[in-house]
C-alpha cells in the first residue's frame, strides 16, 4: 500500500518533469527517449524495429532503443530491471504474468489514457479484458492467437494418411498417426510429438469436458479423474507408436527449433498459432494448422483466443505519455500493422485487421484463417493463470515425463500432479 | 573508559600517552612500507568489498524475507530456512543430483587430469602444444557452445549412438534419458581436465629426479616409485586440487541449464542445485527464499572443505 503511493509520487513528479520539458525550451526536446524490451526471435526484432523507425519519423526528438531477448531469458531480465528501479518504458507482457506484475505495482494503469491517447475503440472487447486486472488497463494486446496443432502436409501426403478435419477425435487421430508411423517412409519419423507435457494441450482438452486448468479465484480447476484419463490417453498413444517415445519428446525445450515437428521426429506438433509463420521458415516440408482434436465427437469449446502478447507502461517510466503514445501507435497506425503483420497474432483492432488481412502472403493467410475460422471449437477467455502457474507448467511436464519414462502408473501420476499443483496454488 | 583516564594519576598518564606515540610511530611505519601494497590491492579490495561481500551480506538480510523482486522485502524470520528443511521436495531431489554429480565428476575428473599430466610430463616433444590442447576444453568448458555440442553429440541420433551402431549396439537418447542424462554431465566435466592438469604437472615437475635414480637403483618397479614417490609428494597438489573442483562442481549451472533448457528435465535428473535456485529466484519470484538456498549451499560448501582441511593432515604431505 505504501509503495502504491509512493509510486504515483513518482509518476506524478514524473508528469512534472515532462510538462516542464514541454514548457522549456526546444534543447529538452531531444530528451524524450523511449526503451523497449521484448521477447521474440530477429524476425520480430526487425518488424518492431520498423515500426519504432516509423514512429521516430513522426515524432522528431524521441529517441527508441528497443531490446529483445529469448522467451527463457527474458522473465529473468525483466524482473531484475523491474527490482533495480531500470525497467523499460514499453514492456512486452504476457498473460501469464501480467497480474504478478499488475499486483506488484510494476505496471501503470492505462485506463485514463483511454479514449484521447489510447484509441482501442474498434478493439475486440474480450481482449481489452484480457489486458485488465481488478478493473483497470495494464496491457494493450498486440494480436489474437490460439493454440492449434501443427500439421506436416507433405509427411501426411507421402504416408498417405488424410489430414485431420475439424470433426476428428483424439482416438482417430491417434489411430492416424499410428498409421503414419508405421507406414515408415521416413526413418525415425513419428506420426506426433507426446504432446501429454504440454499445458496450452492439456487446458484444451480439460476446456472441452467442462473443467479448466485454474479457476478465477485461483484454484486447480480439474480432478484426479480427469488428468488420469489424460495420461492414460498418451499412454497408450505411445504403445502403440503414434507419438515419438519420451527420451525423444524430452529434447523438446519448448521452443520452434526443438519441436519434434521442426526436428523432423514427428509429423505434427503442438503449438500457437502466431508461430505458423517462423515454423513454415524452418520447415522443408509444407505446413499446416488445425485444431487440436476433440475429445469426443460433440465436444466444444476447448480452443480461446488468447491475447498473445500485450505492451505495457511500466510505473517507474519518466515519460509515460510518451509511452503510451507509442503503444497507441503499435496498434492503430495502418503503416505499423503493415510492418508488424500477424508475426505476433491476429490484429486486435477490426480496421488494421483489414488492412494486414488485404497484403498477406499465403503463409500469413494460414494462422488468419485458422483464428477467425475456429466456430463452435473457440469458447470464452479463461481468467488469468494465477500466481505460481508457471511452476505448475514445469510441474506437469515433469510429471508426464514421469509417467512416459514408466516411473509412475496414469492414476499415480493424476493423484500427484492434482496434489502438487494445491500445494503450489496454496502457496502462491 | 573515560573515567579510568580522569582518575588516572599524572604519571601514568605520561606513560600513557608514550605508548600511544610509539604504537602511533610504528602504525605510520607499517603504513609507510605497505601502503603501496594496499593501493595496488585497492580495486581488488573496492570489488571485492562493492560487488561480493555487500551483495552476499544483502543476500543473508534476503533469506530472511519473502522479496518477489518487485514489492519491498517484507521479514518472515526462519520461515523461508524451516521451508527448505521440512516442505520442500524439490530441495532434497536438487540436492542428491548435485551430490551424485559431485561424488562421481571430482575423482574422475583428477584421475584423468593426473593420468594425462604424468603422460605428458614424461618429456615429450612440443610438450606446450600437447599442453595447450589439452587445456583448451577448459577455457571453452562453461561455455554455451560446448553444452549445445554436447546436447548433439548424446542425442539419440548423434556422434555417440553412431558410434555405437558401429558395433550393433542401438543407445538411447543418453542425454534426455532420466537414467543416463547426469553421466553425461559428469562426461563433459571430465573432458574439461585442463585446469587440475596443468596444476598436476606443475606439481610433477617439482619432484626430484634424483628420487626415481635412488630408487630404481635399489630396483624398485615403476609402478612402486609412482605408489611410494610420486603420490606422496603430490599429496599437496592433489589436496589443492579436490577442493577446487569440489567447490566448482557444486557451483555447476550452465551445462545443466543450456542442456535441460532451463528445466533440470527430464523428471529432475538434472536439476542442480544452482538451477533449482535460479528457478526459485527468477522463474516463481521467490528471492528471499533463493537467497536462503544460497546460504545453505554455502554452509554445505563450507562444511565439505573445512572436512577436507581436517581430514588433511591424515593424507597429505608436506616437505618437513
Amino acid at each position: 500500500m505504501t509503495l502504491r503511493v509512493s509510486r504515483r509520487n513518482f509518476m506524478a513528479g514524473g508528469a512534472t518533469l515532462l510538462s516542464l520539458s514541454a514548457l522549456g525550451s526546444n534543447a529538452f526536446a531531444q530528451d524524450t527517449r523511449l526503451r523497449l524490451l521484448w521477447w521474440g526471435s530477429q524476425p520480430r526484432a526487425d518488424r518492431t524495429n520498423k515500426v519504432s523507425e516509423l514512429y521516430k519519423a513522426k515524432n522528431p526528438g524521441t529517441s527508441i532503443t528497443g531490446e529483445f531477448l529469448g522467451w527463457g531469458d527474458y522473465w529473468p531480465r525483466l524482473a531484475t530491471q523491474v527490482a533495480g528501479k531500470n525497467a523499460p518504458d514499453v514492456i512486452q507482457m504476457d498473460y501469464r504474468y501480467i497480474v504478478e506484475y499488475a499486483h506488484r505495482g510494476a505496471l501503470a494503469p492505462l485506463d485514463s489514457y483511454m479514449p484521447s491517447k489510447l484509441n482501442l475503440g474498434d478493439f475486440d472487447k474480450a481482449q481489452i479484458e484480457g489486458g485488465s486486472v481488478d478493473g483497470h488497463l495494464y496491457g494493450v494486446s498486440l494480436g489474437a492467437n490460439s493454440a492449434a496443432t501443427m500439421l506436416s502436409k507433405t509427411a501426411f501426403e507421402e504416408a498417405g494418411i488424410d489430414l485431420p478435419t475439424k470433426a476428428t477425435t483424439w482416438e482417430e487421430f491417434g489411430k492416424m498417426a499410428a498409421e503414419l508411423t508405421k507406414a515408415g517412409k521416413r526413418k525415425g519419423m513419428f506420426g506426433m510429438a507426446d504432446g501429454s507435457g504440454g499445458e496450452p494441450l492439456f487446458e484444451n482438452y480439460l476446456r472441452q469436458r467442462g473443467k479448466a486448468l485454474y479457476t478465477a479465484d485461483a484454484k486447480i480447476g480439474f480432478g484426479v479423474e480427469e488428468a488420469s484419463e489424460w495420461f492414460d490417453m498418451w499412454n497408450k498413444f505411445r504403445e502403440s507408436g503414434a507419438c515419438v517415445p519420451p527420451d525423444i519428446q524430452a529434447l523438446d525445450k519448448n521452443d520452434i527449433e526443438t519441436n519434434t515437428l521442426t526436428l523432423g521426429k514427428s509429423a505434427a506438433g503442438f503449438a500457437h498459432s502466431n508461430q505458423f509463420v517462423a515454423y513454415q521458415q524452418m520447415n522443408k516440408d509444407k505446413l499446416t494448422l488445425a485444431n487440436h482434436m476433440r475429445v469426443t465427437k460433440d465436444s466444444k469449446g476447448g480452443h480461446y483466443r488468447k491475447p498473445s502478447m500485450f505492451f505495457s507502461v511500466s510505473a517507474q517510466s519518466k515519460v509515460v505519455d510518451q509511452a503510451v503514445d507509442y503503444v497507441n501507435f503499435f496498434v492503430t497506425n495502418p503503416d505499423a500493422a503493415l510492418a508488424l503483420g500477424v508475426e505476433r497474432g491476429i490484429p486486435e483492432s477490426a480496421a488494421m485487421r483489414e488492412v494486414v488481412a488485404a497484403k498477406l502472403d499465403a503463409v500469413g493467410k494460414v494462422p488468419l484463417e485458422y483464428v477467425s475460422g475456429l466456430g463452435d471449437l473457440a469458447g470464452k477467455l479463461p481468467p488469468p493463470p494465477p500466481a505460481g502457474a508457471g511452476e505448475g507448467e514445469l510441474t506437469l511436464r515433469n510429471i508426464s515425463e514421469q509417467v512416459g519414462f514408466g516411473q509412475l502408473t496414469a492414476a499415480d501420476g493424476a493423484k500427484q500432479l492434482v496434489d502438487e499443483l494445491t500445494r503450489i496454488l496454496a502457496r502462491g | 573508559m573515560n573515567n579510568a583516564m580522569r582518575t588516572m594519576p599524572a604519571e601514568a598518564a605520561t606513560v600513557e600517552r608514550y605508548r600511544g606515540a610509539v604504537a602511533d610511530s610504528r602504525f605510520r611505519r607499517l603504513w609507510n612500507a605497505n601502503a603501496p601494497g594496499y593501493l595496488f590491492l585497492l580495486p581488488w579490495l573496492l570489488g571485492f568489498f562493492g560487488l561480493t561481500f555487500g551483495p552476499a551480506l544483502m543476500s543473508l538480510y534476503l533469506s530472511f524475507t519473502d522479496f518477489d523482486m518487485l514489492r519491498s522485502p517484507g521479514w518472515v524470520g526462519a520461515a523461508n530456512y524451516v521451508r527448505i528443511a521440512t516442505a520442500d521436495p524439490k530441495f532434497a531431489s536438487a540436492m542428491s543430483v548435485t551430490l551424485t554429480y559431485v561424488m562421481l565428476a571430482v575423482p574422475f575428473k583428477l584421475a584423468f587430469a593426473l593420468m594425462v599430466a604424468l603422460a605428458l610430463n614424461r618429456g615429450i616433444k612440443g610438450l606446450p602444444i600437447y599442453r595447450a590442447i589439452f587445456y583448451l576444453p577448459s577455457l571453452l568448458g562453461a561455455s554455451v557452445a560446448i553444452a549445445v555440442l554436447w546436447r548433439q553429440l548424446f542425442a539419440g541420433d548423434g556422434l555417440v549412438n553412431a558410434a555405437l551402431a558401429q558395433f550393433g549396439i542401438q543407445g538411447p537418447s543418453w542425454i534426455s534419458h532420466p537414467n543416463y542424462s547426469i553421466y553425461t554431465l559428469v562426461a563433459l566435466s571430465v573432458w574439461q581436465f585442463g585446469s587440475p592438469m596443468i596444476i598436476f604437472l606443475a606439481g610433477l615437475r617439482q619432484i626430484p629426479q634424483d628420487m626415481y635414480e635412488a630408487a630404481s637403483l635399489d630396483g624398485a618397479s615403476k609402478f612402486r616409485q609412482f605408489y611410494k614417490i610420486t603420490l606422496p609428494l603430490l599429496t599437496p597438489v592433489i589436496f589443492f586440487n579436490a577442493v577446487v573442483q569440489t567447490i566448482d562442481a557444486f557451483k555447476a549451472f550452465t551445462p545443466a541449464f543450456i542442456i535441460s533448457g532451463g528445466t533440470g528435465g527430464p523428471i529432475n535428473s538434472t536439476l542442480f542445485y544452482t538451477l533449482y535456485l535460479y528457478q526459485e529466484a527468477f522463474g516463481n519470484f521467490r528471492m528471499g527464499y533463493a537467497s536462503a538456498l544460497a546460504w545453505i549451499l554455502v554452509i554445505i560448501i563450507a562444511i565439505f572443505t573445512a572436512f577436507s582441511f581436517l581430514s588433511s593432515r591424515y593424507w597429505v604431505h608436506y616437505d618437513d
